[in-house]
């Protein structure tokens, strides 16, 4: 192969999925055990999120009065999960378990509305970190390839947006929207553009180094061509890290906004609003399960992205150390 | 050793930032939906009411004026006034008041941290891929995974309401005098030497600085295992054993500090998480602090307190930062050049 095929042709020879198979990446993703863990995990997470949507709720326009509001009378209301012997709640028959997480207050079946809350966690998630993705990349690549006084523009207000801690400006932020869940997430997405924005302007100057770049720009490429042909590629690892570890920490501050009332509004499948009614009404009468199994949920799902990008950080650079907080 | 020109280079680095960050709490305020005379005056005033405070507040002055007068307040630490609850009592006393309680909170739950934090991570990179390693790795994870407001809850139900160890919420009971000397009661009730009374304050701080402090260890031994690793197959590292200095000393003497610099940055970083973490941790705990304080006051429209508390946090969020840049410097010496 002559010096002359540049990558140019190299991309349109390889294709993405090509390059990704013959990269260690994959193969050292897939000997990691914990990595696999996430996955599966995930997988899961997915696979009881579709269920929850279409199959248990199911349509187009789903009908969700059994989850939202209560079908007072069909259930006992407080009603523990299988097999608890709570004192004064009659014990589920284990062979006949309606209820495997119990009921809450307004005798709404726990599980139904936790297996919803997977799909809430991980639609308003995908949202929340696509959309930081794609404003940062963009960003950043912006500010890498133009520099000077674009650089500095762009990178100074994302100084000033990360001068805050997440939640708070997060918070700050609702109290201008006002308190919705799209708020909630229009505010994380504002707080999470401008680490995107640093990783891949970090990614997008080293490859702006590279000879071949160079090469592509004497052979009279575009702008918008060496961006999307070139910097995007040979950036993409750093930007999926970022946006796995990042949907761990989306999915758990979209929660904590609605935990503390400014996400999701009470009454909301959502697992931050269950476990808010969860704490608040039943916490000290002990009724554990009503903010047990919200928690749960939640906690493993962040689990499984953390172990996942966790190996996929490890997997693209074993010296690579960069946390998020 | 740090050089003052570093120093001062990173203190100008600091001016832009801040103004920037008081210019978005500036637009804060004043993208906040109604109108802040109406709710200082109450739904049922009159109209001639509502404009003479409109007046009072300098709202119907043109924004760039408004704007200028606000940096001048931010400069002097004048925040305004309280809106609502406590209303007319200056921000910044109010802010005092509240501060104490979030900062001893944040800072055991810290101790906690790089005190488990820093032996788990060096003892789990010194045996790598043993037993004890993987545990410290899986229970790190874990640790960073668990939401505080459901950890707290679920501590709360076991310590406090099962086990009736310590108590639910609050800082400190209603038997008890609260000093109110520097602020942070454990302290405070020693200084008076009220022995009971710290007792009681420190069985009310068990569980929410446990809940912050796991979090904080978490992130700390993760950091410190990944840090200890790469200074563990360092040439300076062998040199030192092949010398015939002993393996512990070798790890403790030139594994350590070496280790240690990027740790003190995710100390720093995660300082900010840990304030996030407060105004969870005192929410599912009922604590009377800067969290609370800000939470209320959204909720509320009490625009000059969220104003005040997202400008302090955001001023002590970088203040951290930089000092952790010192710190760097000086553990790092070629850092600054």
């Amino acid at each position: 192969m002559s010096t002359e095929t540049t990558s140019e042709e190299h991309t349109s020879e390889r294709g993405l999925v090509d390059r990704l198979f013959a990269s260690p990446f994959l193969t050292d993703l897939l000997s990691n055990r914990l990595a696999l863990i996430g996955l599966g995990i995930i997988g899961m997470l997915v696979v009881v999120a579709l269920y929850a949507r279409f199959v248990m709720i199911g349509g187009l326009t789903p009908d969700l009065t059994p989850i939202v509001s209560s079908k007072l009378g069909t259930a006992p209301s407080m009603q523990g999960p299988c097999g608890s012997s709570k004192v004064g709640q009659s014990i589920q028959n284990a062979g006949n378990c309606p209820y495997p997480f119990g009921t809450d207050i307004q005798a709404r079946n726990i599980f139904d509305r936790v297996l919803y809350g997977s799909w809430l966690a991980l639609k308003w998630g995908t949202v929340t970190v696509g959309i930081s993705t794609v404003l940062g990349v963009g960003l950043g690549t912006l500010a890498a390839y133009y520099g000077d006084v674009t650089d500095n523009v762009i990178m100074r207000t994302m100084d000033v947006l990360l001068a805050f801690p997440s939640l708070l400006l997060a918070l700050a932020l609702v109290a201008i929207f006002g308190p919705s869940l799209t708020n909630a997430v229009i505010a994380l997405v504002l707080v999470y553009t401008p680490r995107f924005a640093r990783v891949v302007r970090g990614a997008a100057l080293k490859v702006l180094e590279d000879e071949y770049v160079d090469a592509t720009v004497a052979l009279g490429a575009t702008d918008p061509r060496i961006l999307v042909k070139h910097v995007l590629p040979n950036s993409l690892a750093p930007i999926t890290v970022q946006s796995t570890l990042n949907f761990g920490l989306a999915i758990i501050d979209l929660a904590a906004l609605s935990f503390l009332g400014f996400g999701a509004q009470a009454g909301t499948p959502s697992w931050g609003a269950m476990l808010s009614e969860g704490v608040n009404y039943g916490l000290l009468s002990g009724q554990w399960w009503w903010s047990f199994f919200p928690g749960l949920f939640l906690a493993v799902t962040v689990l499984g992205f953390n172990l996942l990008g966790d190996g996929m950080r490890d997997a693209l650079d074993p010296r690579m150390r960069e946390t998020v907080d | 050793m740090t050089s003052k020109r570093f120093i001062l280079k990173r203190l100008l680095l600091l001016v832009p930032v801040l103004l920037g960050v008081a210019t978005l709490v500036f637009a804060i305020l004043h993208l906040s939906p109604g109108n802040p005379a109406r709710v200082i005056a109450g739904a049922r005033a009159s109209e001639a009411f509502v404009q003479r405070i409109e007046n009072d507040l300098g709202l119907n002055d043109p924004i760039w004026i408004q704007y200028g007068r606000f940096l001048g307040d931010v400069v002097t630490f004048d925040f305004g006034r309280s809106y609502t609850v406590r209303q007319g009592t200056p921000v910044s006393t109010v802010l005092q008041t509240f501060f104490p309680t979030t900062l001893e909170l944040a800072l055991l739950g810290q101790l906690f941290g790089i005190l488990i934090g820093l032996p788990l991570g060096v003892l789990s990179a010194v045996k790598q891929d043993s037993l004890t390693d993987h545990f410290t790795r899986i229970g790190a994870l874990a640790g960073i995974s668990v939401p505080i407001f459901w950890s707290g809850p679920l501590l709360i139900m076991l310590f406090a309401v099962q086990l009736d160890l310590v108590p639910t919420s609050g800082r400190l009971g209603v038997a008890y005098d609260n000093p109110e000397i520097t602020g942070l009661i454990t302290v405070d009730t020693l200084l008076v030497g009220d022995i009971p009374a710290f007792v009681d304050a420190a069985q009310h701080l068990a569980l929410p600085a446990l809940v912050i402090g796991i979090y904080a260890t978490a992130l700390i031994s993760r950091m410190m295992r990944s840090s200890m690793l790469e200074v563990i197959r360092q040439d300076y590292m062998r040199t030192a054993r092949a010398k015939g200095q002993g393996a512990k000393i070798t790890v403790m003497k030139h594994g350590f500090r070496n280790a240690l610099i990027p740790v003190v940055t995710i100390i720093g970083i995660q300082f900010g998480s840990l304030l996030g973490g407060a105004v969870l941790t005192e929410t599912v705990f009922n604590i009377r602090g800067i969290g609370t304080l800000l939470v209320e006051a959204i909720q509320s429209g009490d625009y000059p307190v969220v104003q005040g508390t997202v400008l302090l946090f955001a001023l002590l969020f970088t203040l951290v930062n930089l000092g952790v840049d010192i710190t760097y410097s000086y553990l790092d010496p070629r850092i600054d050049q």
